[in-house]
């Protein structure tokens, strides 16, 4: 095996190939990258048996073969590599890189045992832009739940309806969603992709434009970008009937500057108890937005943002860091809040777009 | 015969030997044989990524060892499917914020939809009851919180506080409902201690917006769980969430119940049920025959009604009864047939006395009934009196105490000896056995 390509092009795809390497695999050959070099150029492989990745490089490749080398080590490597191109050769079971000005040797895995990646066959798809689907993702994600007692809200829910895409996640404390316009493919059944392969996902739609094709089946979703190509498993489960929660009605409703909002809010973190607990009080007299936090150990703070407010005062108790998680995805100068009192769901979304919802759940005490 | 999930441990076992121990653990770790039909094995992995390695590079390995365990095997399918998958404990903040209501349309509630209140008949012996449940379900977690409802067993406590939870279950299904038993709660405990998930099963109980306990009376016994009992109780009353139990009698009278959970108890509404009245006890008859549209006479249903006394439970296996003696013979029955029916089904404990039973054996043993009650040791009074005692102590449980004393007013040791030594002559004695067998066919 003999190949030669830029350091750029092989350092990237490395760089995206290594967060889906698997660490503490049972199997040692999960936590190495597997360099296939073909006639035409390099295939790189990394999987997790989660999430895979297959990543084209572009190189003139003299001799054909496989390789597998630990991941970290290849990253670490190319990383920090200088130069313009690398060559690559195999020399029994040591693969020599060799750069302008930096050679290594890195020891190789015996490959076998290397899995292959699960293809969809490509009967059901949908088109998206990437842009907006990874603002879809994105918008949602941080929501999703991190315990394992409910795989199904470990996911990010992918959906459609009404020609959008629809992707949205909750911890069953806060819920968030987000809607973007399909391009094609107006019918997709309710897939939950986990929501720590969304992660991987988002970095790959970054690089690209334009549209991008899914695929799908019942237990796997794929994709094709540039020379990428992403898969993970779907979570088998039923996602929360989420939207006969959201309320229809409101007693209280304000809006308030974006920027203002976050201010107030990233210091109030500094007053924050453990909890981050952050009350938040709508005064309709006097056109106010109250934010105060206090912990017995450091101090208190209260920060007034100028609202217009209509409809009843309340004031209710919120983790802070829910509200603040919000304004992220809220990408308007200014953010609707909607309030039913206290004890009910705040909800919350972007003043000038509809495509964004988020409704946390106040604080009991 | 062997199961299918033998077939596969066995498989298993083999595959182990032939392939590296972390291929093995990697690839086979959540695999399970789903079923064997017409020589095909359905094999569950857990994602398209096994399936796809497992058919191309292990499917010759698991075939071979497959078919030498069973040679109707002749090929392998693979199916995804994930084994019921255990699921590991979490910790949460204590003054994390209320969940959104998102579990209530799977939510399990355990309730038996057929308790409803369209169901329950309200009588004098209930009303209160009724009235406070009806509270309940106006204005829960505010209204009476904890509601609690004691009396004796078969008396519709079970039917009324899951009546209550049903009506959340149709009307508010975005409520989280769950009814449970005390023991089943204790069973769950102990479960989760077994699994090491202690919190797990804190936070699966600290989800519900109205959690429904029946016979909490038996917590009383149990330590530990009355612990975890009591903070859970504490939860769910500070978020207010509504907690609705039922027991066997006021908690103030429970054996055992600490007063911490006494007061808390009474902190909300206790009400009692109490047997029904006649008129109470002929619309309930009523209304169950009209349930199974099973039409009787009036005075079938009254006399439903007066001869069976008290429990509601044991006057609807009486209609029971009589429904499926008149399935089966194909023609409405009199108020004599039901007088037989019932003569039968009924148990004789409730009906007997003690006199009864001290004159039906001294007749049957031809002395004067007169003559058990004396102190007197003569032979022919002594068997008949032991045989007494040995009938109302083993067949009515009265106490030995209470025998001693009805008898003329004897010692319990007498008695606990006359119960003994009958218990042991019926083993030898043939007479005395057929005696015994004999009497107790006429007090029935």
């Amino acid at each position: 095996m003999k190949f030669e390509c830029t350091v750029e092009d092989l350092g990237k795809a490395v760089s995206t190939a290594v967060r889906f390497v698997e660490r503490r695999a049972n199997l040692p050959v999960l936590a190495s990258i597997l360099i296939v070099a073909e006639r035409g150029g390099l295939i790189l492989r990394a999987t997790n048996l989660e999430c895979g990745v297959e990543i084209n490089v572009p190189a003139k490749v003299s001799s054909e073969g496989v390789v597998a080398v630990a991941g970290a080590t290849l990253a670490g490597f190319l990383g920090n590599v200088k130069g313009k191109t690398i060559s690559g050769e195999l020399a029994g079971e040591v693969l020599k890189l060799q750069s302008e000005r930096a050679t290594a040797s890195i020891k190789t895995l015996p490959h076998e045992d290397f899995p292959t990646l699960p293809r969809v066959a490509a009967s059901t798809s949908f088109t998206v832009k990437a842009g907006d689907f990874m603002k879809a993702v994105r918008s949602v994600v941080y929501c999703a739940s991190t315990s394992t007692v409910k795989p199904e809200l470990q996911s990010v829910l992918l959906f459609a309806d009404g020609g959008k895409l629809i992707a949205a996640a909750t911890d069953s404390f806060r819920l968030a969603e987000k809607a973007v316009t399909l391009r094609a493919g107006s019918t997709i059944p309710q897939l939950l992709l986990p929501a720590r392969n969304a992660a991987e996902l988002m970095r790959i739609l970054e690089s690209a434009s334009g549209d991008v094709e899914v695929y799908y089946n019942e237990n796997q979703i794929s994709t094709h970008i540039g020379g990428t190509y992403y898969t993970s498993r779907l979570i088998d489960g039923a996602f929360p009937n989420y939207r006969q929660i959201l309320p229809k009605s409101f007693t209280t409703e304000a809006v308030i500057l974006r920027e203002d909002m976050a201010s107030a809010l990233k210091s109030l973190t500094v007053f924050a108890d453990k909890f981050s607990q952050v009350s938040l009080s709508i005064e309709p007299s006097k056109k106010t937005l109250l934010l105060s936090s206090r912990n017995p150990d450091v101090g208190e703070q209260t920060s007034t943002v100028r609202a217009t407010v209509s409809g009843d005062a309340v004031a209710m108790n919120f983790n802070g860091k829910y509200l603040g998680d919000s304004l992220q995805a809220i990408v308007g100068e200014s953010v609707r809040i909607y309030s039913n009192g206290a004890g009910k769901p705040l909800l919350m979304r972007d003043a000038a777009d509809d495509s964004f919802l988020y409704l946390a759940m106040p604080m009991n005490r | 015969m062997t199961t299918t999930k033998e077939l596969w441990e066995n498989a298993l076992v083999e595959l182990e030997l032939s392939i590296s121990r972390p291929n093995f653990n990697t690839w086979f770790k959540d695999t399970h044989v789903i079923r064997v039909e017409d020589g095909v094995a359905y094999l569950g992995v857990p994602s398209q990524f096994s399936r796809d390695w497992l058919s191309t590079k292990f499917h010759k390995d698991i075939l071979r060892s497959l078919r030498g365990l069973s040679e109707t095997i002749r090929n392998v399918e693979y199916v995804i499917s994930r084994s019921p998958k255990k699921t590991s404990e979490e910790v949460h903040a204590p003054s994390a914020p209320s969940e959104l209501p998102l579990e209530a349309v799977h939510a399990k509630t355990n309730l038996n939809p057929r308790f409803t209140f369209n169901s329950f008949i309200v009588g004098p012996f209930n009303e209160l009851a009724h009235a406070a449940a009806q509270a309940v379900i106006r204005k829960p977690g505010i209204a009476y919180n904890p509601l609690l409802i004691y009396g004796p067993t078969g008396l519709g406590k079970t039917h009324l506080i899951q009546a209550i939870g049903n009506h959340f279950r149709v009307n508010a299904p975005e409520r989280k409902v769950q009814y449970l038993t005390s023991e089943k709660f204790a069973m769950d405990y102990v479960a989760s201690i077994q699994a090491g998930k202690a919190q797990w099963f804190k936070e699966k109980y600290r989800q519900y917006d109205l959690l429904i306990m029946d016979d909490v009376q038996f917590l009383a016994k149990m330590e530990k769980i009355k612990e975890e009992f009591f903070h859970l109780f504490n939860y769910l009353h500070d978020s207010n969430k509504q907690l609705v139990f039922s027991s066997d009698q006021h908690p103030n009278m429970i054996q055992n119940l600490e007063d911490r959970l006494k007061s808390r108890f009474n902190a909300g509404m206790i009400v009692s049920v109490t047997p029904p009245d006649h008129e109470s006890r002929l619309a309930i008859v009523r209304t169950k025959a009209a349930a199974h549209n099973f039409i009787l006479p009036d005075e079938v249903l009254d006399y439903l009604a007066t001869a069976i006394e008290g429990n509601v439970r044991e006057l609807e296996g009486a209609l029971n009864t009589l429904l499926i003696h008149f399935e089966m013979r194909g023609k409405p029955l009199t108020l004599p047939d039901v007088k037989m029916l019932l003569r039968d089904a009924g148990s004789p404990k409730k009906a007997v006395s003690v006199q009864e039973v001290v004159k039906l054996i001294s007749n049957f043993y031809g002395i004067d009934e007169a003559s058990i009650y004396e102190k007197t040791r003569r032979k022919e009074v002594v068997r008949p009196r032991q045989v007494i005692m040995y009938i109302l102590r083993e067949d009515f449980h009265i106490s030995f105490p209470t025998i001693g004393e009805k008898m003329g007013g004897r010692d319990h040791t007498t008695v606990i000896h006359s119960c003994e030594k009958v218990r042991n002559d019926i083993q030898n004695d043939s007479i005395l056995s057929g005696e015994v067998h004999q009497i107790r066919l006429m007090l029935k």
